[in-house]
């Protein structure tokens, strides 16, 4: 029985692992804290603000990069078709414009860590200290 | 030739904005064919023969970023149907107010509907075509000013459009383009949408003129004879009963989307009514559902077109009016009647992260002419 535990309990610490493997970043010296439904507003192009009424500029990795995939269908729960559509719907009416897309985890770092109104997901993995870290997905 | 050399004109003068402009070019495009399944039905422009025209287009948006929350777009559209010319569908500049309010100036579209604004970005929406019960009004365009205002309210996000401007092209009556105006237009549209669901209504009024008189009515007499006549056997009250000139014309549009747990459901509900004119008084409205497994969005949907005859127009002349002048009112007002069902099924595969293949089978039932129609139609919409 203990076995039979110890081995789900290794299941689910690995596979929290897998899952926990975006982290949103901001530049250090952001103090807003960063809900999933703040994430959703922002990337969806429904808010331009953090909480504090500061300008955002969310950055969004280019279609293909590793966490732009888990992006989508974990915190904006859309498939990548989907959101292309919700897209068209703004741009071919003047009512809004997609995010800015980098080509991958350094680009985002680069300019998140440049701007202090950046918001970026990259990679758990490829986090350091020129980033400051408010979710994990 | 003078479309060209604007087309020239205009795409230089973006292309020229100054270095530090951000120019950002998009586009779309829909292939698609189609055909009736019997030989003398026509629907929806096509025939019994298969035809790759009528249905595609082509379209090309340059936006230009000006910065300081000014931005200019062009959106160049060439369609099938029109042999491809290419032709503004969009052209306007926008202002970003504040972060919850944004102008937009210039050509833009009549927000009668749910999906007005993008009903030609085909990969915006599962269906082959939006419902023609209800889309099939024409005037889509507008030249005016037009404000967004959204925001949140509560849990839900909030939209208001406040557009006004003028129409200035063209209608078809009885298989004749004739000039159409719509001037004066004010019109209010509010969107609510929660994270599942979305609640719209339209309101808009305008003054619309339409130029029956070149239209023929039987050979060698048009509408403009005809009412000359009538004017002239002491009947102009009659013929202002009629005409389309300068008429106060009233939208009003409800809707509602749900999107959950896969499930699609879009319904729409139209009123059109145009005073002292033969235009008879539409009611119109679809109901679409739809399922998403996964790439493959399959759906149905039903349509109804009620538009009863203004009889209301010659009855208090049926003793007065000798049957010379009687007939042809009456076969001008009953020439807009319409009742009609349409039932469509459909489905959306996206076989590719920018492209859908779409194919949609739909049959009109028409009550008047006592006749059944049906079409066949496939295609790609595409976004880049």
């Amino acid at each position: 029985m203990r076995i039979k535990y110890l081995s789900l309990l290794a299941c689910a610490l690995l596979s929290a692992s897998v899952i926990a493997d975006i982290a949103v970043v901001v530049h250090p010296s952001n103090a807003n804290a960063v809900s999933a439904d703040d994430l959703n507003r922002l990337f969806l192009g429904r808010t331009s603000s953090f909480a504090d009424g500061s300008k955002a500029t969310p950055l969004n990795l280019a279609e293909g990069a590793a966490a732009r995939d888990e992006f989508d269908s974990k915190v904006l729960s859309r498939s990548s078709s989907q959101l292309k559509a919700y897209w068209s719907k703004l741009v071919f009416t003047g009512k809004g414009t997609p995010p800015k897309e980098l080509a991958d985890d350094a680009a985002v770092k680069a300019a998140v860590a440049a701007d202090p109104t950046a918001v970026g997901y990259i990679s758990s993995s490829s986090v350091d200290g020129s980033v400051k870290v408010v979710a994990n997905f | 030739m003078i479309k060209k050399s604007l087309l020239a004109l205009s795409l230089s003068a973006l292309l020229a904005a100054p270095a530090y402009a951000d120019l950002t070019i998009n586009g779309f495009a829909s292939i698609k064919a189609g055909m009736t399944l019997d030989s003398d039905d026509t629907l929806y422009g096509y025939d019994d023969s298969l035809d790759f025209k009528n249905e595609s287009l082509f379209a090309v948006q340059l936006m230009s970023d000006l910065g300081d929350k000014l931005s200019v777009t062009a959106q160049l559209m060439g369609r099938g149907a029109d042999d491809f010319d290419v032709d503004f569908e969009w052209a306007f500049i926008s202002y970003q107010l504040t972060d919850e309010v944004r102008i937009n100036a210039g050509r833009l579209r009549t927000p009668f509907y749910k999906y007005s604004d993008y009903r030609d970005v085909g990969y915006a929406y599962d269906w082959l075509r939006v419902p023609q019960s209800v889309y099939g009004l024409g005037f889509d365009n507008i030249e005016g000013v037009s404000l967004y205002h959204t925001t949140q309210l509560g849990n839900f996000d909030s939209s208001v459009q406040l557009i006004a401007g003028a129409y200035d092209g063209e209608a078809s009556i009885s298989g004749t383009e004739v000039n159409a105006e719509i001037k004066d237009i004010l019109g209010i549209t509010w969107e609510l949408s929660q994270d599942w669901y979305s609640l719209r209504a339209a309101y808009l009024i305008g003054k619309v003129s339409v130029g029956a008189e070149a239209v023929s009515l039987q050979p060698g007499v048009t509408f403009g004879d005809f009412f000359n006549g009538l004017a002239g056997a002491g009947f102009s009250a009659l013929v202002n009963e009629i005409d389309i000139v300068e008429e106060d014309g009233e939208f009003f549009g409800l809707g509602f989307t749900v999107d959950k747990n896969d499930w699609l459901v879009v319904a729409e509900y139209t009123t059109v009514k145009v005073d002292n004119s033969f235009i008879a008084d539409q009611k119109n409205f679809y109901v679409s559902l739809g399922h998403r497994f996964d790439t493959i969005t399959p759906y149905i949907s039903y349509e109804k077109e009620d538009n009863p005859a203004k009889d209301e127009i010659y009855t208090p002349y049926q003793g007065s009016l000798p049957p010379s002048l009687l007939l042809p009112v009456v076969g001008i007002v009953q020439s807009q009647a319409r009742e009609a069902t349409t039932y469509n099924v459909g489905l959306r595969y996206d076989f590719h992260p920018s492209a859908a293949f779409k194919v949609q089978y739909s049959s009109e039932d028409n009550e008047i002419a006592d006749l059944r129609q049906d079409v066949l139609a496939f295609g790609v919409d595409l976004v880049f």
